[in-house]
């Protein structure tokens, strides 16, 4: 298993605690990295596999036209071969894994693009995320129409439980489905939608204006053109969802969803691979919006778990950075900027780098651990699956990568 | 009324209906009306009739312990109310026993507990029992017990009007401690807005400043302040949970178990939906929740069609109830809102069996394919452990439902493939076998890293019977396979399509190499495999079953293929000590002869290039060889066969005429029928002399007779192979299939 595929075997615990007596200490950036120890640094253990590799089945030249048959059942038994011909990608011949090279993050003017009324309600909160399986028959045309019927099937769900008919309650959440214009990047992501939930407390005063209470999105940015063109006409994918607000209604608009789209929601978590991404796309945007501290959150396996906060200064996190860059300086030219990938073994590197300078002062491999939380002034991250993202400029990045992780949980 | 007290489960409910249906024509209603009469008299002498009706009459203070009477009556009615619920009039009659404390309190709760309703609750009788809760006598647990039944069955009960008319007597409980949560509750659920009083709100915030803010106070003010918000001034936070605690555990699955059974025209009707509440928090709980399959609902969003279907009315699933219906209706159903709830239901299998939409599939694909992977793969607690029951038979559903279509889906392929690899082998090893076996044909490029490496994995590391288990699933597998291929390949024998509706077609000698991997992958498998448990005859069994799909694919099949087994596995079956194995592996011998001699003539008439090739015969004669040497001319190490041993070895050995050693009086496997054969054709004998049946008489009499013991693998290879039918001794075994050559 790679660390990018989607499901995460047991860690294995490792039996010394060899952290166990160095104290829970912040450690605060500051100090100089030794450049030389990043680049000498221990092997790396670096994803292979192609991204997104689509394994046509290897047909013999003989190719025959079959004979046309009468249409039998068999379409059921499509199998999985079959689906690569039609999906495009063939889920489970290639394990699917997280693209080992992405685009440098460039600064998007997304404001010009999207009206910065929306994008102030997608920034600065943090979203708990999911993932979708593609929407059946979802119209963005009909959006107006969606929110009646949500605000209706809310309205009833609240209204299960109690045996009497309460007035008033009826009609108190009122649901607004809208298009977020502008955030699709390629030509086959589908534009983003946003739906908000407003409530007029059960006991407010007549005057008072209902308040939002639940906010949520479906998103697909850059998502694979295979995975995409291989679905039929009727079927929608957002495979990222983000919800903000109360449990509950979380858990009602899921199911309506699933209801009028005969779609699935899946808990979708950032895994380790996809912090170190954020961590290195992050670092990757200080010259041109400072992040100001790299902290980072780190799980050792001892008994009783130790944490470990390690926060470096932003400055000295980019210095890092730069170093492990490959071709970076040699063709620093503006024109060259567009085709500025960044590879995975450079984020290793980046991510040895860090896990050597702090074995160096505290004598603790954090390799040994797990990341769990990440937070830069663009933004923070959870291994749970919780995302802020405070900087609109970087959003795209971000998300991404989000998508491409939720399109890795689909389970065809 | 007195003597309908049986009403309950009795199908008299439903003759009672049927009854009112045939009212207008009077003969039949007079017959009726006679069957009526013998009925009663019949149900006079009822035992269950009889023990409600001592609940009635007995005297209060009657003694309870050691009165056997009562204890056999109870038990009658627990019994009845436990399959069946009683109906309306037992009820009201056990309730009133039950309150009025009749024979003391312990039979009062125990009452109680069985007071299950097959139909409707009578409201007099709940009536009757508050207003002996007011007598007092009733031990507080078991007036709290009585609460949490009406609660439960509120839904069930007829009428509610006198109910709310005693608004003020119940309220009045309201001040025990102990009733208070529940009695808020059922004051709750009768709340109406002219029992809305100044008093009463007092009363309540008298008791939440004592009590302190707890929900069911807050929740009961909350609605008086819904009705009346003048009354109430207090402030109510808005983000309270809603709903009461549900109090119904001791009686929620007898009741549904019985509702279950008693129809589904009474679960309707009553529908009772405190137990629809229940079922929904009870799975808010559960963190784990991808098994449950869907509701068979119809469109809700129907806009989007309605413009070009407008023309045709469609029928949504939901509304079919036979098959009948289903074949009128073939050409304007209506899909589900979600197609996961086809698994659910037979009557839409046979739809999804000849669906044509791709989009339907796909939907049913994806919520199959999410409900393994957050169940088997996401999931990293351990939830799998926690509701193995769950799991069994969403797998067992799924599995069913393969085997209804005769195909796997490719959700599940998909999800197998990603599974095998974290599979500790043992987890739901028949269901997991089963859907495995399943899959259909892999390219022989992929097979090695989808299918074999982990299955290799698996085999070596696992028990006996996972082994036996995977052999029969790997048979299965290609079972299927070679029966698709029969079924969907193409006259012209050039190309086989797995799949109707997707481009991809597989070419003839891209599905022989399939075959032929997963035929080696076996052959290896099996080797080691019977090494590793010391040639055990299940294990060989499994492993001969496995063979004898693969030496008929030609003639069966129609599949030109044919492998041979491996050394590791011919061996083992012609030394097994159980004469089973050895006569299903000489079936098999003779059936590869069959199918090897028929490929060869139509190789020679049709001139058609499929060729087996050379060494496949040279095996196969070598084999046939070995087999007739051994076994009937007791030339075991002759040179020149598989198995050769040094003479000086084998002198050395002391084994007296080794050669001998395991024809088919000397082998083990059949060294009993021999003695057994020797004692029956000279009785009189003292000293056993097995090498006496190898003289020319006795030897075919013996033939005969282990043919006649069943043994038709043997009689068949016999037939076929040995030429020249003939006496014991030598030089045939060489005429064994050399014409072939």
């Amino acid at each position: 298993m790679g660390p990018g595929s989607c499901f995460r075997l047991a860690r294995a615990k490792m039996a010394d605690d060899e952290g166990a007596g160095v104290p829970r200490e912040q450690v605060q950036g500051g100090t100089q990295v030794q450049f030389s120890q990043v680049l000498g640094g221990q092997a790396l253990r670096c994803v292979s596999g192609a991204p997104w590799s689509v394994t046509r089945t290897p047909l013999n030249s003989v190719r025959v036209q079959r004979r046309s048959k009468s249409k039998s059942y068999r379409l059921s038994l499509r199998s999985c071969l079959g689906a690569a011909s039609r999906l495009g990608l063939t889920p489970a011949l290639t394990a699917r894994r997280l693209n080992t090279s992405r685009r440098a993050p460039k600064s998007h003017n997304i404001t010009e693009k999207v009206n910065p009324e929306q994008l102030n309600l997608l920034v600065k909160t943090e979203w708990q995320l999911s993932y979708v399986t593609p929407l059946y028959q979802f119209r963005h045309t009909q959006l107006k129409s969606y929110s009646r019927q949500l605000s209706a099937f809310i309205a009833a769900e609240k209204q299960q439980g109690l045996a009497v008919e309460v007035e008033g309650t009826h009609g108190s959440f009122r649901v607004s489905f809208c298009v977020v214009q502008g955030m699709a990047e390629a030509d086959d992501d589908a534009e983003t939608v946003l739906i908000q939930i407003h409530s007029k407390p059960l006991f407010a005063g007549k005057d008072e204006p209902p308040k939002a209470v639940w906010s949520g999105w479906l998103t697909c940015i850059n998502g694979s053109p295979d995975y995409l063109r291989s679905l039929p006409k009727d079927f929608t994918c957002m495979p990222l969802f983000c919800s903000s607000g109360a449990d509950g209604l979380t858990s009602l608009v899921k199911s309506w969803f699933q209801r009028t789209f005969d779609c699935c929601f899946g808990q979708l978590e950032i895994s380790h691979t996809s912090l170190q991404w954020l961590v290195a796309l992050w670092t990757n945007c200080h010259t041109e919006s400072a992040i100001q501290h790299l902290k980072m959150m780190w799980t050792l396996p001892a008994v009783p778990p130790l944490k470990v906060t390690y926060t470096v200064n932003g400055p000295d996190a980019w210095q890092l950075w730069s170093s492990v860059r490959k071709q970076q300086h040699s063709e620093s030219n503006e024109e060259e900027e567009e085709e500025n990938s960044i590879d995975i073994e450079e984020v290793m590197q980046f991510m040895q780098g860090l896990k050597s300078h702090f074995y160096r002062h505290f004598r603790l491999d954090l390799s040994a651990g797990s990341l769990d939380q990440v937070s830069t002034a663009l933004g923070s991250a959870k291994c749970s699956g919780r995302i802020k993202i405070s900087k609109s400029k970087y959003m795209i990045t971000t998300l991404t990568l989000l998508t491409e992780c939720a399109l890795l949980k689909m389970p065809i | 009324m007195a003597a309908k007290l049986n009403l309950s489960g009795q199908p008299d409910s439903e003759t009672s209906s049927l009854n009112d249906q045939t009212v207008s024509s009077r003969s039949s209603n007079r017959s009726v009306r006679v069957a009526e009469k013998e009925r009663r008299k019949i149900e006079a002498e009822d035992p269950f009739v009889l023990a409600l009706k001592y609940f009635t009459d007995v005297e209060a203070g009657t003694p309870v312990t050691g009165n056997d009477e009562v204890e056999k009556h109870l038990v009658l009615v627990e019994k009845a109310a436990y399959s069946r619920g009683l109906s309306p009039e037992a009820i009201s009659n056990m309730l009133e026993f039950a309150m009025s404390l009749r024979m003391g309190t312990t039979l009062c709760a125990r009452v109680l507990k069985c007071l299950i309703p097959a139909t409707a609750v009578p409201q007099e009788a709940v009536v009757r029992a508050v207003v002996w809760l007011g007598v007092g006598k009733i031990p507080i647990t078991t007036q709290v017990l009585f609460i949490k039944w009406v609660l439960t069955v509120f839904d069930m009960i007829d009428a509610k009007d006198q109910l709310r008319a005693i608004y003020g007597f119940i309220f009045s409980f309201v001040t025990d401690e102990n009733l208070c949560p529940y009695i808020c509750h059922l004051l709750y659920l009768l709340t109406r807005k002219e029992s809305v009083r100044v008093f009463r709100v007092r009363k309540l915030l008298e008791l939440q400043s004592k009590l302190g803010r707890q929900p069911f106070l807050l929740h009961l003010l909350s609605l008086y302040k819904v009705f009346c918000p003048e009354l109430v001034t207090l402030s109510i936070p808005s983000r309270m949970r809603s709903g009461f605690r549900n109090h119904n555990s001791p009686w929620k699955s007898v009741l549904i178990g019985v509702q279950k059974r008693n129809g589904s025209q009474v679960a309707s009707s009553i529908a009772p939906s405190a137990f629809m509440v229940k079922d929904k928090t009870n799975s808010r709980k559960r963190k784990y929740c991808h098994l449950e399959m869907p509701a068979l609902n119809c469109v809700i969003n129907k806009q989007a069609e309605t413009g070009t279907s407008s023309s045709r009315k469609l029928v949504p699933v939901v509304q079919l109830n036979s098959f009948a219906q289903l074949l009128e209706n073939m050409h304007h159903i209506e899909l589900p809102a979600q197609m996961g709830s086809l698994l659910g239901s037979s009557l839409a299998l046979q739809y999804l069996d000849c669906v044509q939409d791709e989009s339907a599939l796909l939907r049913l694909n994806f919520w199959l394919g999410y409900a393994l992977h957050e169940e088997f793969l996401f999931c990293s607690d351990g939830g799998a452990s926690q509701n193995s029951e769950e799991a069994l038979q969403f797998l067992n559903k799924l599995l069913s439902t393969q085997h209804f279509l005769q195909e796997g889906f490719s959700s599940s392929e998909a999800f197998l493939y990603k599974f095998l690899n974290v599979w500790d082998g043992s987890l739901f090893r028949p269901e997991i076998l089963g859907l495995l076996s399943n899959i259909p044909v892999i390219p022989s490029s992929q097979i090695g890293r989808l299918l074999f490496e982990p299955l290799m994995q698996l085999f070596f590391t696992s028990s006996l019977f996972f082994k036996c288990g995977l052999m029969e699933c790997l048979n299965n597998m290609l079972l299927k396979w070679l029966t698709w291929h029969s079924v969907y390949a193409l006259e012209d024998d050039l190309d086989i399509s797995l799949n109707s509706h997707t481009s991809i077609n597989m070419t003839l000698s891209g599905f022989k190499d399939s075959v032929m991997e997963l035929v080696l992958f076996v052959g290896r498998l099996a080797s080691v495999g019977l090494q590793l448990e010391g040639c055990h005859s299940l294990l060989l069994s499994f492993i001969l079953d496995f063979y004898e799909t693969v030496c008929d694919t030609f003639l069966k099949y129609g599949l030109p293929l044919v492998l041979m087994p491996p050394p590791g596995v011919f061996y083992p079956a012609l030394f097994a000590t159980d004469p089973v194995n050895v006569d299903r592996l000489a079936y098999i011998m003779y059936r590869y002869k069959v199918n090897l001699t028929s490929a060869k003539s139509q190789e020679r008439v049709t001139e058609q290039a499929f060729h087996i090739s050379r060494q496949t015969f040279r095996e196969f004669n070598n084999y046939g060889v070995v087999m007739a040497n051994c076994l009937w001319n007791s030339k075991m190490f002759h040179p020149g066969m598989g198995v050769q041993l040094g003479e000086e070895l084998l002198l050395k050995s002391n084994v007296p005429q080794y050669s001998a050693s395991f024809d088919l009086i000397h082998h083990p496997a059949f060294m009993s029928y021999a003695v057994d054969f020797h004692q029956r054709c000279w009785p009189g004998r003292k000293d056993m002399d097995l090498n006496s049946i190898k003289l020319s008489k006795p030897w075919s009499w013996y033939l005969e007779y282990l043919f006649t013991q069943g043994y038709d693998g043997l009689k068949q290879f016999f037939q076929g192979n040995i030429s020249r039918q003939q006496t014991a001794g030598d030089g045939q075994g060489d005429s064994v299939s050399s014409r072939q050559r």
